[in-house]
């Protein structure tokens, strides 16, 4: 699946080798009928580039060329920052690559000629000079007319949120072709629709009965006391919150890559880890209390209350100071009483 | 027997020293309610707060100067000038009715107290409702302990204490109450099955609607605990008492408010409460049937029904998907559809999405919202578990409901605060009942003989009663929650079980409570932890009552080392409009100032808070975002004789203009696309420096906010944004400054005259002209003011 396998670098090598060991320009119907080859071979239409291949197909050919190029610029060692998002980008591009081929299947092959293509960064570092791309996410179109690479036009930053529907405009509005609908793949497969199908059908007596019977988890009350307490819980940690900004559950310090940041101080952003620990300190107590309330009372050991009761206090004591803390920390601040004057 | 009847005297007058003592606690629990919300009033002064309450304000004095009907048929020439606004027909009556009433029972009482002082004051004496609401909805609940308790919470949950200080006249103040009046009503209805109850609870519901659009709340909560109450086999005619009427009546009554109308019936929030309505007669029916047919009928009735049944309800769930399914946006408001899909505001409506109240919460907004009571409510929760009645199945449905939707909307936190006071409420009157139980059952045997302080059998019954009566009036909160039941008829059962157990053996009782008992050394410490949580908890409410959600955000106070200093400039700028301009003037601002300037300065303005129309914000948006000229030509289209702009950069008040102008362009580019947000961005960063972009440096907020800064100090040192500004002279083309006020927070600018077409005077000013051209060439054929 992946473009930057060696076999496929293979392919791409071979021809740009022949085509050094016969020093001649090719003609322009040669690099199509190449650049069609290639395209077939990726399964999503995007073709891989390296140094050679952009110097054969875009700065060594005379402008202005048969096809046009719409670049996707990618880094295999930035891929492990979150705030990227370089792999869902990455496979958005595919996306709108293999949406662009289907809707142009049937259509003459002048349409085709814009070609989807993408570039890594360590394999293909004077490529990216070339471009003069110093940031990533970047997507860049080369048309017939552009002279050199970096006259090309690269896409606007800020459409990288909306993916590929803002990939397939910056496509429409530079090719002057239109996409056609994304289609995106099912979340399951059919054959996986069609198992669990068969699944329900099978287990659909042995549910109905056991529902009626009222003997389910469902009816289980214990079960919906835990669910409330998760919900409880969920809330409190703030994971909309981290959802809906699509918060990283901690950061890399800065000035040291090795340490990582679990809470974020200033009250307006927090980390998932930071939620889901705080949020356990919130629940957690209220755990407790009920605990010695309902559950502890029923004990008959009276020294195993003692003890269990002096654990379950710090522990409760622990939590809401180590919150209070927290708190003060992070939004700075500073909680006080107000006394009468003459008491001071 | 003899023993019974002896007992029996007094037991009712501890009873009754319980409820005159309650009542006592209540009222006091009122004027602390009151009282804790007084700290505007003190610390600033008897003002009405913030934006949309001067907007109610205004409304309220319309309604009292010329009476209920010119009310209902108000049209506000004064706002969204050209188009105006009907007034009666798009607000929630229910507040500016209630002071109304207020202020009009006060005046023919002869006790002549302004509107403004009637407005002021509204909000926290329905503070002192609410928690009343709230101390009868946890006695319906767990008893009466867990209620006072509740309600004390309650009446300091800083959550609350921030929508309902005095002088923040908004709906939500009244709403809190009407809302969980409303509960309490659903849930005595259930206990009582009483139709008079079930009446009132239509009619508090009715009051509900008109006070707030988070109505739509309870009649999707209602039904889904009815749904609930059904599914797990708990039918009763008492449940159906509680829903029918209520779906009914309110339902009626509910399109009396012209701003609901027909919405009650056309809108798919509504959809859940018809359905749960075909659904309980249905089931109604059923129970019915089954008691009038011997068993073996049933089961062959049962058959034949279910077939015809579910064919029929095939069908009608097809056409239900399909007329939902013909709207856009699936029959649900956009606020509504932000709390299912919490990604849909940020995506699709950027004006939802730009309030700051919409944004999700982050844990330490609990913690400043609702403080210690988060750590108690899982305790709450399993105590409503244990055991679980249609009552407590109810406020843990609201609790995990609104605990959901406030983790996706920060504003939603005022519709769990009520039930994290319930929930803790009950947690910690639960805690102290074990705790105190323990002390008392335990204490007697320690002070009689020390030696054997553990043996039980030892101890005589008339001795724990000794102990008990004087021990019953430091303890006559836990006293009453452990003779309170959830319901009348658990509580009837209870007593017959006290009954049965004091004739059968007497110690037996005493052995059983003997067992719920933990030692004493460790709930004495126990207690002293949760009264130390309960100090902290207060401490916490005073002091966000005092310091974070006092100010009323129109008077500025600040703290600096030569002492206090007081920044009153929007009222300054206000009445200079007031004094200055014509009376049929128009002004144009950002829509946060048009409620204030309507209320303060008398003035018509293009948009205000109520955000109803998009285009038309965007419009001012633009113009703000446009170069001098174009601007002027898009204000002079509206006849706008003033430019209103809040300047923070002087005295370092953040939210200024220049910190919300990329939402006026967001706005603006949503309408018109010759607005483009990157164009004021220098590399993805919002900046004012020399680095800004030209478009920036040239469009009209940062002219009229900037004009003439850079002579206060001689360095144009912006102290919101912590630099230089980027353009330090220049000069205005199409405005002219008519007023700053002290401060520099509110500049006034007056549109000049259009110019005599002479030729040599418009080339003039080079720079300006230049980059307006160049914006016209890009607009190209784009439309950019609808007015033209």
């Amino acid at each position: 699946m992946d473009p930057r396998n060696p076999l496929l670098l293979l392919f791409l090598a071979i021809p740009a080798l022949i085509s050094l060991s016969f020093a001649t320009s090719p003609s322009a119907d040669d690099l199509v009928a190449e650049l069609e080859t290639l395209r077939a071979q990726s399964p999503s239409g995007v073709i891989h580039l390296d140094d050679r291949a952009v110097s054969r197909f875009l700065t060594s050919t005379p402008v202005p060329r048969p096809y046009s190029l719409i670049i996707f610029f990618d880094a295999s060692q930035l891929r492990s920052k979150p705030d990227l998002h370089l792999t869902q980008l990455r496979s958005e591009f595919a996306l709108v690559s293999s949406s662009f081929t289907d809707h142009h299947a049937s259509s003459p092959a002048a349409s085709l000629r814009v070609f989807f293509c993408d570039i890594e960064f360590q394999e293909s570092q004077a490529s990216f000079s070339l471009f003069g791309v110093t940031a990533l996410p970047h997507v860049r179109y080369v048309g017939p007319h552009h002279h050199s690479p970096r006259d090309s036009e690269s896409m606007d930053q800020s459409g990288f949120s909306r993916l590929a529907e803002s990939m397939a405009e910056f496509v429409e509005a530079k090719t002057k072709l239109p996409v056609g609908p994304i289609v995106r793949p099912p979340p399951i497969s059919p054959r996986q629709i069609a198992f669990l199908a068969v699944a329900l059908l099978i287990s659909a007596p042995f549910l109905i009965k056991r529902i009626l019977e009222g003997d389910t988890m469902l009816h289980d009350r214990r079960f919906w006391m835990a669910l409330a307490v998760f919900v409880y819980f969920f809330s409190v940690a703030g994971t909309m919150h981290n959802i809906i900004r699509k918060m990283p559950m901690f950061l890399q310090d800065r000035n040291d890559p090795d340490r990582l940041i679990f809470f974020y101080q200033g009250s307006g952003m927090q980390l998932g880890a930071e939620g889901f620990a705080v949020g356990f300190l919130y629940t957690i107590v209220g755990l407790i209390v009920a605990f010695a309330t309902h559950v502890l009372v029923r004990l008959r050991n009276t020294t195993a209350q003692r003890g269990v009761m002096l654990v379950v206090m710090l522990v409760a004591f622990w939590a809401v100071k180590k919150v209070i803390h927290l708190d003060n920390w992070k939004t700075g601040y500073s909680v006080h009483a107000f006394w009468p004057t003459s008491w001071r | 027997m003899a023993a019974t009847a002896e007992t029996k005297g007094p037991s009712t007058l501890r009873n009754a020293f319980g409820g005159v003592l309650g009542v006592f606690i209540l009222l006091l629990i009122g004027v602390l309610a009151f009282s804790i919300r007084l700290f505007s009033v003190i610390k600033y002064e008897s003002v009405i707060h913030e934006f949309d309450p001067y907007f109610n304000y205004r409304v309220t004095q319309y309604l009292t100067k010329n009476g209920i009907y010119d009310f209902w048929n108000w049209f506000d020439d004064r706002t969204w000038y050209p188009l105006g606004r009907v007034i009666g027909g798009t607000v929630y009556p229910g507040l500016t009715l209630t002071a109304g009433s207020m202020w009009w029972l006060l005046n023919s009482l002869n006790i002549p107290l302004s509107v403004e002082t009637v407005c002021v004051f509204t909000a926290p004496i329905f503070s002192a409702n609410a928690a009343w609401a709230t101390f009868l909805l946890t006695k319906e609940v767990k008893g009466t302990g867990a209620g006072l308790t509740a309600a004390v919470l309650l009446a300091m949950v800083p959550s609350y204490i921030s929508r309902s200080v005095a002088g923040s006249y908004d709906n939500e103040a009244v709403a809190i109450f009407a809302l969980v009046f409303t509960f309490y009503l659903y849930i005595k209805t259930l206990n009582t099955g009483s139709l008079f109850y079930a009446t009132l609870n239509a009619l508090s519901y009715f009051y509900m609607v008109c006070s707030w659009g988070g109505y739509t709340f309870i009649i999707n909560l209602i039904p889904m605990h009815v749904l609930l109450c059904i599914l797990t086999g708990r039918y009763s005619s008492r449940l159906y008492i509680a829903y029918a009427p209520l779906v009914v009546l309110g339902t009626l009554l509910a399109s009396l408010v012209p701003v609901v109308g027909f919405n009650a019936v056309m809108t798919s929030e509504h959809f859940a409460s018809f359905l749960v309505f075909i659904i309980i007669h249905v089931v109604a029916f059923i129970y019915y049937i089954k008691g009038i047919l011997s068993p073996k009928m049933f089961k062959v009735a049962m058959t034949l029904v279910v077939t015809i049944g579910l064919a029929v309800s095939c069908a009608v769930i097809a056409i239900f998907i399909a007329l939902v399914a013909s709207s856009p946006t699936k029959g649900w408001s956009g606020r509504s559809l932000s709390l299912l899909d919490p990604t849909y505001a940020s995506k699709y409506i950027p004006i939802i999405a730009s309030v700051s109240e919409h944004q999700p919460p982050t844990w330490p907004s609990y913690f400043m919202d609702i403080n210690v009571l988060a750590f108690l409510v899982p305790a709450g929760i399993i105590a409503c578990f244990l055991p679980l009645s249609d009552a407590s199945s109810f406020v843990v449905l609201y609790l995990v409901t609104s605990v959901y939707f406030s983790g996706v909307m920060v504003r939603l936190m005022l519709v769990l605060a009520p039930a994290a006071c319930i929930m803790s409420g009950i947690a910690l009157s639960e805690a102290f009942d074990v705790f105190t139980r323990s002390i008392k059952l335990q204490l007697p045997n320690i002070l009689d003989n020390p030696p054997d302080a553990g043996d039980m059998n030892s101890v005589s019954s008339i001795a724990q009663n000794d102990a008990s009566k004087i021990d019953s009036h430091a303890t006559t909160k836990s006293e009453t929650v452990s003779k309170e039941r959830p319901s009348r008829k658990n509580r009837k059962k209870e007593k017959e079980k006290e009954k049965e157990n004091v004739e059968k053996v007497p110690s037996h009782s005493e052995n059983k409570k003997r067992l719920l008992v933990l030692p004493l050394e460790a709930s004495a410490v126990a207690i002293l932890l949760l009264i130390v949580l309960g100090g902290f908890y207060v401490v916490h409410c005073v002091w966000a009552a005092a310091e974070a959600y006092s100010a009323p955000s129109i008077v500025l106070t600040s703290y600096a080392h030569d002492g206090l200093h007081v920044f009153d400039d929007f009222r300054e700028a206000y009445a200079w409009l007031r004094h200055n301009t014509d009376v049929d003037d128009k002004v144009a601002s950002w829509w946060d100032y048009g409620y204030q300037t309507t209320a303060m300065a008398n003035r018509t303005v293009i948009v205000d808070n109520n955000t109803w129309n998009n285009t038309h914000i965007a419009t001012v948006g633009t113009a703000m975002s446009s170069p001098e000229k174009a601007a002027w030509e898009i204000f002079n289209s509206l006849d706008v004789k003033y430019v209103l702009v809040v300047f923070g950069g002087l005295v370092g008040y953040p939210s200024d203009d220049i910190n919300k102008f990329l939402w006026m362009v967001r706005i603006g580019g949503g309408v018109f696309p010759h607005i483009r947000e990157p164009d004021y961005l220098r590399d993805g960063q919002y900046r004012i420096d020399a680095q800004a972009t030209p478009t920036m440096l040239n469009c009209l907020m940062y002219k009229l906010s900037y004009y003439r800064f850079v002579e206060t100090d001689g360095k144009a040192f912006d102290r919101v944004r912590r630099t230089e500004i980027g353009k330090k002279y220049f000069k205005l083309t199409h405005f002219e400054e008519v007023f700053t006020t002290h401060h520099w927070m509110v500049r006034i600018y007056k549109l000049k005259p259009p110019k005599n077409r002479i030729r040599g005077k418009l080339k003039k000013p080079k720079s300006s002209s230049k980059s307006s051209s160049s914006n016209h060439k890009r607009a190209g054929n784009t439309q950019k003011n609808p007015w033209q």
